[in-house]
């Protein structure tokens, strides 16, 4: 028995010995990422697939684990990734966690490679704050998308005689009277958290974009119940009573057969609703894809973007890796491609979206990007988690939800509990 | 030597897996316990905190609304569950035919899991695609059933489908408690001249009260727990008008990444959990004194 066991010891040493025999016998190991996302489907997934297949391209080794579910469960395995001393060298990560997160793991430094591209002169500023919380480079955006646009069912239009998009929210307001009246459901947006929250922030930036910077972004108590805010809630009971009623507790994608069909008149959401489309087979001639209205006349965009942040290791080829893949995820080329499938827009100002590959939503929400980041009208979106940290956007969300699907809460009461709900959140 | 063994056997059986037990369940929930007096935010922070994750959780609207509805929600699932569980075995008890299968056909629903009778219920309910539509594509053109998007009603809709789960339930411990009545009993009762309702109402239910008290506090604790039918069937909208503690303990837990919020407001439902559970113990206690004084 005892020899036996000593046999299997020496055995399993031996293996161990020839193992890493052989990996010192390599000269160099090839540059490997080791990724974790909650992509795995869809066109995102094919996008994050395409990155792959581009860094195997340029030599390297690429192991992407997507997580199945929302962005909180790869949150999860990221956690125990973490504790258990084996982080990826790569994550899914986005807005203020980024920052959240850096705090408990180390992190890689981009710094050189971010100058030697001259990155920080192509993009928003409000994106750069979010990826070098300390001062330094730890994450990388990886496309853009805007949570402000207007879908408008052009058949729906044509019904009701309407011939362009309503540039204020009285247009708006007008305009989704008429089609109620022609017994079209003017709101094609879907009654859920995340939903609920967009339609806050919508209404709020199409008001005022420094009100909504000062509210959402910097939780500024006066702005959180400035008169801006009020006029926001008041807009957002006009979008409730709007909706489907049976949409309750559903996805807005269950909306869109109808909103294609004239049935249903205006969808306000963020710029993967054109993939969506698509992907059902919907024809984009069908659609009028805008802004969402702006009182104060000048363009706004509300930001929401998908980041990776680089997370330290030690092996030679994992830092390697990293490395080609931050050079990789800079590039021009490689964020058209990523763009492309995906139906965002690119991270850099500089690309040229005039080619046939682009439609022409993305055109004019590329447009609209680069109008507001020379006025220095980029806002970060709450709903999609840009603006404030997890806990402190899901107490928001709740209290906007809540007001959403209950209408006994007047816009004054909605307010109030908002700032409530923001106070309780940080202590 | 094959003595000895023998006589150890039973207890290696029974502590080890008690004492593995123990540790994950004593164990974690010390832990857990520990985590709501501590700051801890994305990860576990070990620094005393007071009560400030009891506080921050306390004074959420979500708690509040999950636990007025964990009492509606209790109260109407123990209360209809236990009402037609027992309904359902008195009539089973009529010597019928086919009997098993009617039994087997009442405890189906409790091998449905939680996850796919809140999604079929949620698709019944729905009125897009439910029954309001079917009613209505069969000509009543102006029907409304509506209660799951209602939000003053929707919690009733989950008690509608918890109610479909567990009566089944219900009803086989009631059947065994029936067929357990000594029939001689019965007999006497019949040639005294009580008919069915009166057997049944002054006879049968005293004699299965044991019974009917061991269903109330499974139920009880079933209700409290439920988290997935919720998850399923409502995701706890409209809005949050349909949330339930178990529900909060998740969302702070695993969606808003609050270690020591989400442990606090563990604590509480375990707190609530004891509150059901203890006086039942002190009953049984009390009990079984009493019957050893009378024996």
């Amino acid at each position: 028995m005892l020899v036996r066991r000593r046999d299997f010891l020496a055995g399993t040493a031996g293996a161990a010995a020839i193992a890493g025999a052989s990996g010192a016998a390599w000269p160099q190991a090839k540059p490997r990422v080791t990724f974790i996302s909650q992509w795995s489907s869809g066109s995102d997934g094919a996008a994050i697939s395409g990155l792959g297949k581009r860094l195997e391209e340029e030599g390297g080794i690429w192991q992407h684990s997507p997580v199945p579910g929302f962005t909180t469960e790869m949150m999860n395995k990221l956690r125990a990734d973490i504790i258990a001393g084996n982080p990826p060298a790569a994550s899914q990560l986005k807005g203020p966690e980024i920052a959240v997160w850096s705090k408990i793991a180390p992190t890689v430094n981009l710094d050189p490679l971010v100058e030697a591209a001259g990155y920080e002169k192509l993009i928003p500023g409000e994106l750069i704050g979010l990826h070098k919380p300390q001062g330094h480079w730890i994450a990388l955006p990886m496309q853009v998308y805007r949570t402000t646009t207007l879908f408008m069912s052009r058949p729906a239009m044509k019904k009701v005689g309407a011939t362009k998009a309503p540039a204020t929210w009285a247009e708006f307001n007008e305009l989704a009277a008429t089609m109620k009246a022609a017994g079209i459901t003017p709101v094609a947006n879907g009654g859920i958290r995340w939903d609920d929250g967009m339609k806050l922030e919508i209404a709020l930036s199409g008001i005022n974009c420094e009100a909504y910077r000062a509210a959402l972004m910097k939780l500024d108590p006066k702005a959180l119940k400035s008169a801006e805010m009020l006029e926001a809630f008041a807009q957002l009971r006009k979008f409730a009573n709007w909706v489907d009623p049976a949409i309750a507790a559903q996805h807005y994608s269950v909306n869109l057969p109808k909103f294609l069909k004239g049935e249903m008149g205006m969808l306000m959401m963020g710029g993967w609703a054109q993939g969506v489309i698509k992907n059902l087979g919907g024809n984009l001639d069908d659609v009028l894809i805008t802004s969402v209205p702006q009182n104060e006349g000048k363009p706004v965009f509300v930001l929401n973007a998908d980041s990776m942040i680089f997370w330290q290791r030690k092996e030679a080829d994992l830092t390697a890796g990293q490395q080609l893949l931050a050079k990789l995820m800079m590039q021009k080329d490689v964020q058209e491609k990523y763009s492309q499938t995906t139906g965002s827009i690119p991270v850099r100002t500089d690309v040229d979206l005039s080619g046939p590959a682009w439609t022409d939503g993305q055109r004019e929400a590329s447009t609209v990007l680069n109008e507001a980041f020379k006025s220095k009208r980029v806002l970060l979106s709450l709903a999609h988690n840009m603006a404030q940290t997890n806990p402190i956007t899901a107490a928001m969300i709740d209290v906007l939800t809540e007001y959403v699907h209950n209408d006994k809460v007047t816009p004054e009461q909605g307010v109030q509990r908002l700032a409530a709900a923001v106070d309780t959140a940080r202590g | 030597m094959r003595r000895r063994l023998t006589d150890y056997l039973p207890l290696v059986v029974i502590w080890l897996p008690l004492l593995i037990n123990a540790a994950h369940v004593v164990g974690f929930t010390a832990w857990t316990t520990w985590l709501s007096f501590t700051p801890s935010d994305l990860m576990p922070e070990y620094d005393w905190a007071g009560l400030r994750s009891y506080r921050g959780v306390l004074r959420t609207e979500n708690t509040e609304i999950a636990y007025i509805n964990l009492l509606i929600y209790s109260v109407g699932f123990v209360g209809l569950t236990t009402l037609v569980g027992f309904v359902l075995a008195v009539l089973i008890d009529q010597r019928i035919r086919a009997e098993n299968l009617l039994r087997t056909i009442y405890l189906y629903p409790l091998a449905v899991s939680f996850v796919v009778t809140g999604t079929a219920w949620g698709w019944l309910f729905n009125p897009g695609m439910g029954i309001q539509k079917f009613v209505r594509s069969l000509g009543w053109s102006d029907f409304r059933f509506d209660w799951i998007i209602d939000r003053d009603l929707a919690l009733y809709t989950i008690v509608f489908a918890a109610v479909w789960h567990a009566a089944g339930f219900a009803m086989a411990l009631f059947l065994a408690g029936l067929r357990s009545i000594d029939p001689d009993l019965a007999k006497a009762a019949q040639i005294d001249g009580a008919g069915p309702v009166r057997y049944y109402l002054r006879i049968a239910a005293p004699g299965i009260a044991p019974i009917a008290l061991s269903v109330l506090v499974i139920l009880l604790q079933f209700a409290i727990k439920t988290f997935d039918l919720v998850r399923a069937m409502t995701g706890g909208g409209p809005g949050i008008a349909t949330m339930l503690p178990a529900v909060v303990v998740y969302d702070f837990m695993f969606q808003r990444g609050q270690l020591g919020r989400g442990s606090a407001a563990a604590v509480l439902l375990l707190l609530s959990l004891l509150a059901v559970l203890l006086p039942y113990y002190a009953y049984a206690q009390w009990r079984a004194r009493r019957n050893r004084a009378n024996g």
